[in-house]
């Protein structure tokens, strides 16, 4: 796994994790814009909250796919050893993003938890960045 | 009047994309290069700077 890691990062791991997690971080803030439009919260001229929530769930895809193959990597190749607090942060992002999926297919899409469950999901994926990539840029 | 329903999603996918993409850029320049091949150039220039600074003070 981690020869397979290495070979399709170019040797270039963390350096590859820190980029996918920005586009991550930069993704769910945008997420969070629209669901402010989704939910009325935002109401700008040129976007409507049906679009919003059709783009807020196609991006959300983006997201958790990107999500899957960060943590792939990550144990992967670093594993749970001297993950510390990113460790925890990393499973409990993971475990929030199943909620959402769980909520959206239980409770269908005005499901009461989705607003709370997505704003826990955007501070864990920030913390979870800001102990990694942000640490690795000079942020966290 | 705002423009149509399919405008609207694909400007919001198209302004992800874009956030992406910018996401992506700010952080490779952060970096700088990473590619063996521009990395060795880089260091063949330092050496043949610094060979070139010895020949001056030799």
């Amino acid at each position: 796994m981690e020869d397979l890691i290495e070979e399709l990062t170019r040797g270039n791991v963390a350096e590859v994790k820190v980029v996918l997690a920005t586009v991550i971080v930069a993704l769910a803030v945008y997420q969070l814009v629209l669901a402010a439009v989704s939910y009325g919260k935002l109401r700008p001229r040129f976007l409507e909250s049906g679009p919003a929530t059709w783009a807020h769930r196609a991006s959300g895809d983006m997201v958790l796919v990107l999500a899957v193959l960060v943590a792939i990597a990550c144990v992967g190749y670093y594993g749970f050893d001297e993950g510390g607090a990113h460790a925890v942060f990393g499973c409990l992002v993971l475990a929030a993003l199943a909620a959402k999926v769980l909520a959206v297919r239980v409770g269908g899409s005005s499901s009461p938890l989705l607003p709370w469950i997505g704003a826990a999901l955007f501070v864990l994926f920030t913390a979870t960045w800001l102990t990694s990539a942000g640490d690795f840029l000079g942020v966290g | 009047m705002p423009p149509s329903q399919g405008k609207q999603i694909l400007g919001s996918l198209l302004v992800a994309l874009a956030i992406a993409a910018v996401a992506v850029a700010v952080v490779t320049a952060h970096f700088g290069p990473t590619s063996s091949a521009e990395l060795e150039a880089r260091e063949e220039r330092r050496e043949a700077a610094e060979e070139r600074r010895e020949e001056r003070g030799g």
